[in-house]
Order: structure tokens, then C-alpha cells, then sequence
């Protein structure tokens, strides 16, 4: 079954939180090499938020669920964080507005409006070493799974792409965001952007029972 | 410091909730949006028109909601854009079958805020579009902005198109009047001393006793350059000179000119100013139809001022005329 029901999606978005706000420190650490050191911390201020208002958020279908959690994204996560990933989330919102659950087909198409949607409210593109680069890739290797239809596959495949993209950009000069105001001190160091969404996955498949074993350093050495 | 404050984290919901409790007949409040609304809601055959921003700048924004301004606003904190949520909840407030103008002035955190909002709502079905203003001649990119900021100008965008949708104009009408007064708007703005936000407590830039910064942004931005001191004269001269040459206005131009104090100028000083910008403007060839004293845009307590120049034609001149009931007023 290729399906994917709201409530694994809600599993999804919990254990988000949990992990951006477990690696409150690290996420921060990690900016702070080339950026402006407060990523983590603007990330965990909101996901804390959707944490906390968990019980309370509108759940009725995935996209009202989404939507909501876009509006507290956007209005909680500090810096430009917020807006960029606030966007992200209400473009997959647009896209499941009165559903219960959604197909691999539907969720590639969700990932690929979030990344339209973060170019255009940020201006970034692949290269500028953002988050972008590990969302490309992902959505790319998201989208040769859907013939077959294996989730579990799909995702242990995504999130390996997603670590990837940590050693693919390290030596980039940041285009975009804090980092890319100091230039070249911005080369050889990991992007934070990137680093979160390869953890985030790598803590899915270990929600949803998938057998993955990271290899990338910042994957491995995140706080347990 | 000193200042009227309980918690400078209640600062902005407290005096929203005093402009609504003196103006009842007219506003309701909304705390957990920190939004106003016209008591007699957004009217269907009417555009309705909406703002928001940060705090800090009254009476523009939420002063400027009643018949024939706005139809709502919504405050962020001290000179912080709005949340996405009060955005989205402001726009759908206003919702109207003939449309949703949002009038955003030119800063990055207010535009992506409303950026979503409208998107959300015309996901919604809300047919709401934004219309950005930029009028100050002072400086190309600014901290907070890529291009020209929006600042006094805002006050005329907002008295045309509201009173535009008030005639019963379409979104497409309301839309060019607000392109209208925007291209033909520019004003620039001088600081004699800072401004002190209540949650930081210290002023947000330093200014020596004898020191003025010309072309200041409305949130202590810099401007074009730092001078001594010199006569009332002087200063509006050079303020005169950067807004007139910007168009360039011409002579036989008719014009409404806007003396605009930034919150801690008293009016006797802004009357000195109008008086030399006034004779500058005769001088220069310009008929001033209408003019404006007081304050409109403020940046808190900061002393200061700024010059609006607007080019008016029968349209505009009609529509600024026109009658309109706000939390602003001076009887």
C-alpha cells in the first residue's frame, strides 16, 4: 500500500519537533561557523510552539492540519527561518485542503510546490547551499518511487540523498541567508539548513521502523 | 527611560485597547490579532481596503481604519511586521465580493508576512491583492528593505483608495488610484534626536546633541548623511530640494504638501517648516491645493519631520477631499 494516512503524517510532524527541538544547541552550533549562530534556536522557539499546542491544532483534514502548522511556523521561528519554512508547509497545505490521507504521487507533488514556493519567497536556488539542496535531491529521488510505491523504500532512500547533500555542499560559498555575508569563510563548513533536514529524516526512518544507518559525520554526531 | 508602560510586553495590545475604548461607535478589537476592524464590518459591494505593520508609527495604521479609509489593520510588536496568522485573519475580516486591496508598505518582513497571508486567502477563495508603497526619496536599499521605503506618502495611498472603494470603484480601480498616488508621491524624512522602543528600553541609534540625520528611515534606518545642526530654513530646504527633484515635480504642478512630525516635534515646529516649504513651493512654480500638518507617521518619540509632496490631478484632489471618519482626528 502506497497510501500514507494523516495520522502517519502527524507522527511526521511530531517527531519533527522533537528532533529541531533535541538539536536545539547542535542546529545553533553548526550556524554559527559561518552564520549568525541563532538557526537552531529559531527553529526550536516554533516547533516548540507546535509542541505545545499540539492538542489544540486543527486536525479535521491534512491541509487544515498543515495550514495551521504553517501559520505558527511562520509566526514563531525566528529570522528568515520562519517565513521559508512557514512557506513550505502552507504550499503542501494548498495541496491537501480537505484530505484525509495522500498517495506517494500526491506527497512528491507536495514536496516539489513547498520547493517552488521557498524559491520564490527566498530566492534561492540548487547551489546556493540552503536547504534547497537537500530538498531537490530529495524530491527527485521522491519522485522515481512513486511507480513502485514502496514508502519505506522511498524514505530510507530520501534520507540517505538528503546526507549527501551535506558532503556535496560543504565546500560551497554560500549564496543566500547570513552565511553567504562572510564569503568564502562560508566554504568547508556544513550547512545548518541542510544538516536539519537530513537529521529530520533520518529520525523518520526511525519512527516509522526503517532500518538506516548514517554515515555523514553531522547525521552521526547529532545529540542522541 | 521614560515612558507611559505597564509591561513593554502589553504596550501594543494596551493602546490598541485604548483606541478602541475612545472610539466605540467605530472600531472593534481584536486582542489576540492585535487587529482593528470598522464597527460596521467590510460592505459587499465595496472594495475593502486593509494595512498592517509594526508598531510604533500611530496614528498610520490602526488609526486609519473608519468609512473611507481602511477597513482593517493589524499591529506586529514595535516596529515588527504583523505575524502571518493576523495578516491572514485582517484580510479575512475585510472579506468583500468586490475585493481585498492590502496596502504594504515596502519592507521585507511586512511583505513576506503578507505575501502568505494573501496567498492563503485566495486559496480561500478571498479575492485580495497587495499594492506596495515607496515614497521615501532618501536612500535605493535600506536595512530592512530592498528598494525605496514606504513611509508619510503611505498616509495619501491609503485616504485615495479608501475613499475610491467608498464611491463604489472595482479592485482594479482601487488598485490604479493606489499606483497612481504612489508614482507621483515622494518624501524624505530628518531626525533631531532617537527613538526608544519600550522592550529594549536604550534608543536604537546614537545622535550627538548637535547632530541631525537626514533621510532617516521611520525605524532609526540611516539616511544619505549625518550633519550639525542647522536653521529650521535650512533643513527644509534640503528636504525640499531632495523630494521636489525626485519626479521631478515641475512648475504649474498642483500639489498637496505634507509636513509630517515623526512623534516627539511639537506642531509649532512642523508650522515653521510648512512655512518655508510652502513659500519654496510657490517659489517653484507649484500650486498647493491641499496641505497637511501634523503627525501621520511617526517613529515613537523621535524628534524630527518629514516632507510629503504629492502631484495631485481632479481625481486625486476629489478623493482627498473626500469625507472620512477615523481614530485620527483633531475636533
Amino acid at each position: 500500500m502506497s497510501a500514507i494516512p494523516q495520522a502517519d503524517i502527524e507522527r511526521a510532524i511530531r517527531t519533527t519537533a522533537a528532533t529541531v527541538l533535541r538539536n536545539e544547541h547542535y542546529f545553533s552550533d553548526l550556524d554559527g561557523l559561518a552564520g549568525d549562530g541563532d538557526f537552531g534556536t529559531s527553529l526550536a522557539t516554533g516547533f516548540r510552539v507546535i509542541d505545545n499546542e499540539w492538542g489544540e491544532i486543527d486536525k479535521s483534514n491534512i491541509g487544515a492540519m498543515l495550514l495551521k502548522i504553517s501559520m505558527l511556523v511562520s509566526k514563531h521561528v525566528g529570522g528568515s527561518s520562519g517565513p521559508i519554512w512557514g512557506t513550505g508547509f502552507m504550499k503542501a497545505a494548498m495541496l491537501t485542503r480537505g484530505k484525509e490521507e495522500i498517495s506517494l504521487d500526491e506527497l512528491a507533488e507536495m514536496l516539489g510546490a513547498a520547493i517552488e514556493g521557498i524559491q520564490a519567497r527566498g530566492g534561492a536556488k540548487l547551489g546556493d547551499k540552503t536547504l534547497l539542496d537537500a530538498l531537490i535531491p530529495v524530491h527527485e529521488t521522491l519522485k522515481g518511487h512513486c511507480a513502485a510505491g514502496d514508502k519505506a523504500a522511498a524514505l530510507k532512500d530520501c534520507a540517505g540523498v538528503a546526507e549527501q547533500a551535506i558532503d556535496e555542499t560543504r565546500t560551497l560559498v554560500a549564496h543566500r541567508g547570513r552565511a553567504s555575508q562572510v564569503g568564502e569563510r562560508s566554504a568547508n563548513t556544513p550547512d545548518p539548513g541542510i544538516v536539519s533536514i537530513a537529521v529530520i529524516l533520518n529520525d523518520w526512518c526511525k519512527e516509522f521502523g526503517i532500518a538506516n544507518t548514517p554515515t555523514v559525520a553531522e547525521v552521526v554526531n547529532q545529540p542522541a | 527611560m521614560k515612558k507611559f508602560v505597564n509591561d513593554p510586553a502589553k504596550f501594543v495590545p494596551e493602546f490598541m485597547k485604548g483606541i478602541a475604548l475612545a472610539n466605540p461607535d467605530l472600531l472593534d478589537f481584536n486582542e489576540e490579532f492585535q487587529m482593528v476592524t470598522r464597527k460596521s464590518g467590510p460592505s459587499s459591494s465595496k472594495v475593502s481596503i486593509v494595512q498592517g505593520s509594526g508598531s510604533g508609527h500611530e496614528p498610520a495604521h490602526v488609526m486609519a481604519v473608519g468609512p473611507g479609509m481602511l477597513t482593517a489593520a493589524c499591529q506586529g510588536a514595535v516596529f515588527a511586521a504583523p505575524p502571518v496568522d493576523a495578516c491572514y485573519e485582517t484580510i479575512k475580516a475585510a472579506a468583500s465580493d468586490a475585493g481585498v486591496l492590502v496596502l504594504v508598505n515596502n519592507y521585507q518582513g511586512d511583505r513576506m508576512a503578507w505575501d502568505m497571508a494573501t496567498e492563503m486567502a485566495t486559496a480561500e477563495g478571498i479575492n485580495a491583492r497587495q499594492f506596495w508603497i515607496n515614497d521615501d526619496v532618501a536612500v535605493e536599499d535600506s536595512l530592512y528593505t530592498v528598494g525605496r521605503r514606504g513611509v508619510a506618502g503611505n498616509f495619501f495611498v491609503m485616504k485615495a483608495c479608501g475613499a475610491a472603494a467608498e464611491a463604489g470603484a472595482s479592485l482594479d480601480e482601487v488598485e490604479a488610484v493606489a499606483k497612481k498616488v504612489n508614482d507621483n508621491v515622494r518624501s524624505m524624512g530628518v531626525a533631531l534626536t532617537s527613538c526608544i522602543p519600550p522592550a529594549k528600553g536604550t534608543p536604537i541609534f546614537e545622535l550627538g546633541d548637535d547632530e541631525i540625520e537626514v533621510g532617516v528611515g521611520i525605524h532609526g534606518e540611516p539616511g544619505r548623511r549625518r550633519e550639525k545642526i542647522h536653521s529650521a530654513d535650512a533643513i527644509t530646504e534640503e528636504l525640499f530640494e531632495a523630494v521636489s527633484s525626485d519626479i521631478p515635480f515641475k512648475s504649474g504642478d498642483r500639489v498637496a504638501i505634507m509636513v509630517n512630525g515623526l512623534g516627539g516635534t511639537p506642531i509649532t515646529e512642523l508650522y515653521v517648516i510648512y512655512a518655508k516649504a510652502h513659500e519654496l513651493a510657490e517659489k517653484a512654480g507649484f500650486t498647493v491645493v491641499r496641505n497637511y500638518v501634523g503627525e501621520y507617521c511617526t517613529s515613537l518619540e523621535m524628534a524630527g519631520a518629514s516632507l510629503t509632496i504629492l502631484k495631485l490631478d481632479d481625481e486625486l484632489e476629489k478623493l482627498l477631499a473626500a469625507p472620512a471618519e477615523t481614530a485620527a482626528r483633531i475636533f
